[in-house]
């Protein structure tokens, strides 16, 4: 360090330097011994974090931390000014300067007292600056800017403005600014820098030159707030790109065991669909729209964005983690959708640990992502340490739950009577006969008439509670920081068993730098263990089981097989209650972030991250759940190891440079990544006894079959942005990617984008004649991105071991995996995206509308193909070009801001169309009955369903021409059929808003989600489901009264069938049965879907700290969070969230009571 | 303004060069040639050893859960159409008993498409094997025969449920995802060529263990078999007739409950079990699976009856078991429904028995009715029965006597009794009176509707 000193300050002309350097140490020595009373006095530190806190307050707390008394009057200072002030041990001098900065003031200490005076000024100060200011000199303006721990912050901008002149200059490496030879007069000088508050002094040159300090703080508006974006950070005021961010104060309010949970309703353009209630299970995510095509007739696709956490790619194509069907799998609604359901990987990941999550939506967001990209992109990033006094936080709290929107079934007498109904309908008297199964009826003939269990009640009626402990220690300096955060979570299932979803997490961050700052490092570690005890298949589809169905369970909890003669077996659903499956996951999350600055605006360094996710899994069929007679009794066990490991480095060079009266920031970076998963899935059967069935050893036949995937990938790319005069921004993008997972002549791909920024409020005419106007920018993007996620190797015709019929006489088979198509490549997405932000009155309310178009073509997905060919689908590419086009809003706004009360508002709504825009030779192909060009990919083609004929009571419908049929023809109107466009399940609209009210100490948020679609309706079950309107199955209380029984009624369902054996009737030349097939295809299984749900409701109380500080508690506060407490919707029967069911696993409502110790 | 762009440009155009030449490195994207849970189809076909491997995957679908015909499902479906069985479930398998299939019904998709699956195996082994220089010519001609007579037996079956069927040859899936159906006609002729080509290929001896993969005798069975259905007696007859006479087949005359027994002296072809936990697939679909449980599958009176006083079929080959006071039947020629029980049954896909029986009826057709009731009688005396009653200078009473011989011996075996009341045209007067709601248009089971969806070229079968 010595010679470090000397050497800077020995330049040449290094004789007068050194004269110099001799009397600066004198006075400071000097200055040092006659101050060294003071400085005894100076050395208390004080420790105060208060926005908008008084003079007056800061001096009250000054006196009780130093013990301090400071002399002052109203006449000197106005008690009443705000300063938001950070101060962490802070010595006192510092506090006094920061106090009295701005201020003709100055203080002296004598003993314990603190005296405020006014600024002495020597005579010959005062006569030199009076002959400056008569000479008109010129003076200099220098300053730092620094932050509020006293980081020097450089790149921020300055103004210099005054009435008739503007200019404006940088921070430099050191945080410091000069305008040299300033004009004297008045001048406002600004400060802005992301992420910042804008910070404006008047000043005034009268040839003394002036040296200014800026603190800057964390900015409170929106628009300055940091956001994180691709590959770094960046302000909403400067971005041109359409990217949202829910930060961790909006998730930590919504009792949610998922952190995709969090986001409902929270960001434009973002659809989130919970597949179930049951905690662990999956969450399906979608931004912007379904940009690709199907691959099943009848099913919709459901494209998921790219996620990255800390970094890391994290649960590509958000797959489930487990195997093994269990509860979570089974009591899902599928709304048609082809996604896998089952266990969410995200159940791992803490929401407390969350600092932010950014959705990327746009090729200006997104294209830097390049073949990864198409779908968006959602950045996860973990909280981190602030430098400070180490901070203990610990939150606890606990929630009931119940089935948010229960749906109401038959009891006894009303399904007894519908199935008579349904007997005479078809004209048979039921009976007792089993062999008879036309007529065998043993809910009417051998089952107690009085006998009522609701099976809803035992299923999911129940009331359970989880329990969420999360607490962290953070703390550091202003070089070091760390966060160390720990949580559990156990969510119980409503089901009867002791089934729940458990999860323990571990979560670090570690930040150094250098003291020169030249060199930063980031280490972050997330660990979760998560693990979910439930139970084979069976359950919630058993609410449909015949209220007077006998007791399952015998007096000692033992299982029923019979009752007088019938056989329980198909129904005795606590069988598979009692076959366990257990899974264990862990999840493990890395990265390790380092950079270096070489010289002044360039840095290098890299992000490497790892994550390492294993489920294991073991599920039973324990003898005890089978029943004895059996001769199929076996007891069996399920084991299987899955792990997904994602090796991600990215090197990076960054240059900032200021050019002129702009900033220029390029990127350079390139990314290696490999992925790789292996699975193994072993089945023992045969076991001797149940309290084997946790090991493979015992078993007497194993079988077994693996998986192994490897994908590689490698890319490079750049970003350059120039934001000229705080007016204009230029955003450019490029990357070229090589992808493992296409065949050899297609694994390149260039993507990028061009997007462009105008804020033009920054013009003066604009200014003066709109001063209501804060804010105005107008932005478009327009970039290419793709998408990969694909399985890995299908470009080569590939064979492989038949699972589970491991050999033929001795020989291992092998049988063909795919239909050989080597020539795929990536789709190609265009983006356009248009944007207009407004802010008014200094910002407190800010407008975003955006309207975007995103065309996919050369569409890669499993194309259908008839079963002929060997197979169901093949991997290609089809010249299919698909529109998502729509709008976004959103508003924030601060409505009241006072004393003691605050009201802000947030709302945000979107709408989205899809539309096939392009698809040569559609009518040829496997998707001629499934699309229509010029409509949307989410339209259901169906039959127009008329009503109910009042003669036969059968179903009836339109044909295309407009006649009335039993019969309609399948194929599509266009083709000659009477199939039309019967729905659509685009979301039409949705959004949410939320109010968030502070009164002193209290806090009240409120958020509602809403949404709008065609979505299928109670009916879309009752008839597609293996038990159709008259079996032997429970149905809502709905279609009472609704159904057709005799000749003459005028009603909406037609008549009842029994079973299968529902004669034929010849009148009408069809059965009831056969029409109930075409109702499932037609109109009148589809309804308007739209609900406003009361998502979450969030009341906090903060405790006093005069009250706090007596029991060493920083701060404390408790509070009450509700999740789908109320919803107001027009769909009739079920859970508008879980359309086209009423037997799957409800929503939860949830009511969660916490406390918050902060220490 | 220009300087500062045209410096941007310089810097943008350095940035991009050092960001392409990171990237675009093809050694980091280098993957091994085939995962290590697959090969490639080069890989595969390599030498015998791994072509071998392809071709047990043919058969070990056959017997395991992709091919719904010795799933059992040729058998269970076709017996419910006729008049062999009832089915006690409440689900959409009861329409193929009532006549009321739709082209959703579950079954009715499972039935096209395992045979379509399976004969895509055929294809990809058949040009794996075709021409390739690896494998010696006499390993070819023995695979290649092979994979004709599985493909043959697909597509028989397909023609005899459905009609007309997309033929399918290639594993092109550019040329055969979008064609119409072919004429019944063509594809028995494919049929036909296929086993004459697999004829010449062939030999008596059988390729591997057991009778488990098809020989010379089982490619002229099921070629006897297509001529009767074509009406080609003479054929029929010559096919049937050296099966019986060069094949050194012997009826199991010790007791009918070993005919379907791995080894069975009278087995052409039968199929090992090939999954580890369960028995044929034909026992686990019958055999209730404990005492007092209602079989799904129950016989109904007119096959009960059928049975001749006497018949040690009925006893042998027919299980019953008492329901709240009822007797109810259930076939019973598979009769373990664990592959551990001993002894050991196969699936048989052709029997010596059968063969009698195309004898029979092709030499009754021509004619030779002398020949034709002793073949019956042979068939007779087996179970028990004493020589046929039927007048036998009556060429109706002693076709009668064969097609009565064929619902008592062949029963739920194959279709066989679906196929026979079609292809007599007895059809619509045995259901007629049998059962209710039987129509022409039943003979024919609907296309599935999934299929029509995705290939448009496809028509729906009438009635449907």
């Amino acid at each position: 360090m010595y010679k470090k000193y000397t050497k800077t300050v020995c330049t040449p002309p290094g004789c007068v330097k050194k004269i110099l350097l001799v009397m600066k140490i004198t006075t400071i020595i000097l200055f040092v011994a006659f101050m060294q009373v003071s400085a005894v006095g100076l050395a208390q530190k004080v420790t105060l974090v208060q926005k908008d806190a008084t003079i007056r307050q800061i001096f009250k707390e000054i006196n009780k931390q130093t013990g301090y008394n400071i002399f002052w009057s109203d006449s000197q200072i106005n008690g009443d000014t705000k300063l938001s002030v950070d101060f962490k041990n802070t010595p006192l001098a510092d506090v006094l300067n920061i106090c009295l900065e701005n201020s003709e003031l100055t203080y002296s200490i004598e003993d314990k007292n603190v005296v405020i005076k006014q600024k002495e000024q020597s005579f010959l100060d005062n006569l030199k600056d009076k002959a400056a200011k008569v000479l008109a000199i010129p003076s200099d303006i220098n300053g730092t800017v620094v932050d509020s721990t006293g980081n020097t912050l450089p790149g921020a901008t300055i103004i210099l403005k005054s009435t008739s002149f503007s200019t404006n200059t940088y921070t430099d490496d050191k945080g410091e600014f000069h305008f040299k030879n300033v004009t004297q007069g008045k001048y406002t000088l600004s400060v802005t820098y992301i992420g910042y508050g804008k910070q404006e002094k008047l000043i005034e040159t009268t040839g003394k030159d002036i040296t200014i300090k800026f603190v800057l703080y964390n900015s409170v508006s929106g628009l300055d707030q940091v956001q994180v974006i691709a590959y770094g950070t960046q302000s909403k005021r400067f971005s041109v790109g359409s990217v949202s961010t829910v930060t961790a104060e909006d998730i930590e309010k919504q009792p949610v065991d998922n952190l995709l949970l969090a986001l409902q309703g929270q960001a434009p353009g973002l659809a989130i669909t919970a597949t179930s209630g049951i905690p662990g299970s999956q969450v399906l995510v979608q931004i912007r729209g379904q940009n690709t095509l199907g691959s099943a007739a009848g099913l919709r696709p459901y494209d998921q964005p790219l996620f990255i956490v800390d970094g890391v790619p994290f649960a590509a194509g958000n797959n489930n983690v487990n195997q093994f069907a269990s509860l979570v799998a089974a009591q899902h609604t599928s709304a048609s959708l082809t996604n896998t359901v089952g266990i969410s990987p995200f159940g791992n990941i803490d929401p407390a640990d969350i600092e932010s999550i950014t959705i990327l939506k746009d090729a200006d967001a997104t294209a830097i992502y390049g073949t990864q990209g198409a779908n968006g992109v959602i950045l996860i990033t973990t909280k981190k340490g602030k430098p400070g006094a180490t901070a203990f936080d610990l939150n606890v709290n606990t929630s009931f739950n119940s089935a948010a929107h229960p749906v109401q079934l038959m009891n006894t007498q009303q399904y007894l009577q519908f199935r008579k109904d349904a007997f005479t309908a078809d004209g048979i008297t039921p009976t007792n006969n089993s062999g008879s199964f036309n007529s065998y009826a043993p809910d009417l003939t051998v089952f107690d008439q009085n006998k009522y269990t609701n099976w809803e009640q035992v299923m999911y009626g129940q009331n359970t509670n989880n329990t969420d402990v999360h607490a962290s220690l953070s703390g550091g300096t202003a070089t070091n920081t760390f966060l160390i955060s720990t949580g559990y979570n156990r969510s119980s299932y409503n089901y009867p068993g002791n089934f729940a979803d458990q999860r323990y997490t571990l979560h670090s961050n570690m930040h150094h730098s250098s003291n020169d700052a030249r060199l930063t490092v980031d280490l972050i570690t997330d660990f979760g263990y998560e693990q979910n005890n439930s139970a084979g298949f069976g359950g919630a589809q058993d609410v449909v089981l015949p209220p007077n169905l006998p007791d399952l369970l015998g007096p000692s909890g033992n299982l029923l097989w019979k009752y007088q003669g019938f056989d329980l077996t198909t129904d005795q659903f606590y069988s598979s209650l009692q076959q366990p499956t257990y899974l264990q996951n862990y999840n493990l999350n890395t990265s390790f972030n380092i950079s270096y600055k070489l010289f002044a605006g360039l840095t290098i360094g890299a992000n490497m991250g790892y994550n390492r996710n294993t489920t294991n899994e073991n599920s039973q069929t324990p003898g005890a759940s089978q029943n004895p007679a059996s001769f199929n009794f076996n007891r069996q066990a399920n084991f299987s190891t899955n792990t997904a490991q994602t090796l991600n480095i990215e090197p990076q060079i960054n240059y900032k440079k200021t050019i002129g009266k702009g900033i220029l920031t390029a990127l350079v970076g390139a990314t290696y990544k490999k992925a790789t998963t292996n699975s193994t899935y072993l089945t023992g059967q045969g076991y001797s006894n149940d309290n084997f069935l946790g090991s493979i050893d015992n078993a007497t036949s194993i079988a077994a079959i693996d998986g192994a995937t490897l994908y590689r990938y490698n890319a490079g790319f750049a970003r350059i942005n120039y934001i000229y005069d705080n007016e204009f921004i230029v955003n450019l993008t490029g990357r070229r990617d090589a992808s493992s997972k296409f065949g050899p002549t297609n694994q390149f791909g260039n993507f990028g984008s061009v997007g462009a920024g105008w804020i033009f409020s920054e013009q003066k005419f604009l200014k003066n004649s709109l001063p209501v106007l804060s804010f105005g920018k107008l932005t478009g993007s327009y970039g290419t991105s793709g998408t990969d996620n694909v399985a890995d190797y299908l470009f080569q015709s590939l064979f492989q071991p038949i699972p589970y019929i491991p050999t033929f006489q001795g020989v291992a088979s092998s049988a063909p995996v795919n239909l050989y198509n080597p020539n795929f490549s990536w789709p190609l997405k265009k983006s356009l995206n248009i944007a207009l932000d407004l802010g008014f009155f200094n910002d407190r309310l800010l407008l975003n509308a955006t309207f975007y178009r995103d065309r996919e073509t050369n569409q890669l997905v499993n194309i259908p193909e008839p079963v002929q060919t060997g197979f169901n689908s093949v991997l290609g590419n089809l010249p299919a070009t698909v529109q998502n086009q729509g709008f976004e809003f959103s508003v924030s706004s601060t409505n009241i801001k006072v004393r003691n009360f605050s009201w802000r508002t947030n709302f945000n709504l979107s709408f989205n169309r899809n539309k096939l825009i392009a698809f040569p030779n559609l009518a040829s192909s496997t998707y001629a009955s499934t699309y229509v060009i010029g409509q949307s990919t989410s339209t259901i083609y169906g039959y127009q369903y008329k009503d109910v004929n009042p003669t036969t009571g059968l179903f009836e419908f339109y044909k295309a021409n407009g006649t009335v049929t039993y019969n309609p023809n399948f194929q599509l109107a266009s083709a000659g059929g009477d199939k039309v466009a019967i729905a659509n399940r685009d979301i039409k609209y949705m959004g949410g808003f939320g109010n968030t009210f502070t009164y002193k100490q209290f806090s009240l948020f409120i958020f509602c989600q809403f949404s709008s679609q065609n979505a299928p309706n109670y009916l879309f079950q009752a008839y597609n489901s293996s038990g159709l309107l008259g079996f032997m199955y429970n149905q809502p209380t709905a279609v009472l009264g609704n159904y057709w029984k005799t000749p003459g009624d005028v009603s909406q369902l037609q008549r009842l069938a029994s079973s299968y054996s529902s004669p034929f009737i010849a009148s009408a030349g069809t059965s009831a049965i056969s029409q109930v097939f075409k109702f499932a295809a037609s109109s009148g299984v589809y309804s308007d879907d739209t609900y406003l749900r009361v998502k979450t409701v969030s009341l906090a109380y903060q405790l006093p700290n005069a009250l706090l500080n007596k029991v060493h508690i920083k701060a404390a506060s408790v509070f009450v969070n509700g999740q789908n407490l109320l919803t107001f919707t027009n769909y009739k029967v079920g859970d508008p969230e879980q359309p086209g069911t009423y037997s799957s696993f409800p929503v939860q409502r949830v009511v969660a009571f916490g406390l918050n110790l902060k220490f | 303004m220009k300087k500062i762009f045209s410096n941007t440009n310089k810097i943008t155009t350095c940035l991009l060069l050092a960001a392409v030449s990171l990237a675009s490195c093809k050694k980091l994207i280098t993957i091994p040639a085939n995962p290590p849970t697959a090969i490639t189809q080069q890989e595969q076909f390599a030498d015998s050893t791994t072509t071998i491997q392809a071709v047990a995957g043919v058969y070990a679908y056959n017997a395991g859960n992709g091919f719904a015909y010795s799933d059992g499902m040729v058998t269970t479906t076709t017996g419910l159409s006729s008049d062999e069985l009832s089915y006690a479930q409440t689900n959409d398998t009861q329409q193929f008993y009532n006549y009321t299939l739709t082209p959703f019904t579950a079954n009715i998709g499972t039935l096209w498409t395992n045979a379509y699956q399976s004969i895509y195996q055929t294809n990809a082994v058949l040009s794996g094997v075709t021409n390739n220089s690896g494998l010696s010519t006499g390993f070819q001609k023995q695979i290649i025969g092979e994979m004709e007579v599985v493909r043959s037996l697909y597509y028989f079956n397909l023609v005899n449920l459905y009609g007309d069927v997309p033929l399918v040859t290639s594993t092109d899936y550019n040329t055969t995802a979008y064609i119409p159906r072919t004429p019944v006609a063509t594809v028995y002729h494919q049929i036909i060529a296929d086993l004459g080509d697999a004829r010449k290929k062939l030999t008596a001896a059988y390729p591997s263990a057991g009778r488990a993969r098809p020989n010379l005798y089982a490619a002229t069975a099921l070629l006897a078999k297509v001529n009767l259905y074509q009406g080609n007696w003479q054929n029929a007859y010559n096919e049937a007739d050296s099966v019986i006479r060069l094949g050194g087949y012997i009826l199991v005359q010790t007791g009918l409950t070993k005919v379907f027994l791995d080894g069975s002296t009278e087995a052409i072809w039968q199929l090992p079990i090939t999954q580890s936990y369960s028995g044929v697939a034909d026992a686990q679909r019958f055999v209730p699976s404990y005492t007092g449980a209602t079989p799904n599958y129950q016989v109904i009176a007119p096959l009960l009856t059928a049975f001749e006083t006497g018949d040690q079929r009925l006893q042998s080959w027919i299980g019953s078991t008492v329901i709240s006071g009822k007797t109810i039947y259930y076939p019973y020629k598979y009769k373990n429904t664990s592959p551990s029980t001993t002894p050991t049954e196969d699936q048989m896909v052709f029997r010596l028995a059968e063969m009698y029986l195309i004898r029979a009826e092709a030499a009754a057709q021509l004619n030779n009715l002398t020949q034709a009731l002793t073949d019956v009688n042979t068939i007779r005396a087996r179970a028990g029965l004493a020589a046929s009653t039927a007048n036998p200078t009556s060429q109706t009473a002693v076709l009668n006597a064969v097609m009565h011989e064929r619902q008592v011996e062949l029963f739920c075996e194959w279709g066989n009794r679906w196929f026979d009341l079609k292809r007599t045209g007895a059809a619509a007067a045995v259901l007629g009176t049998a059962k209710t709601g039987f129509t022409a248009n039943a003979a024919l089971y609907p296309l599935p509707q999934a299929q029509i969806q995705l290939d448009n070229l496809l028509t729906q079968n009438p009635g449907y």
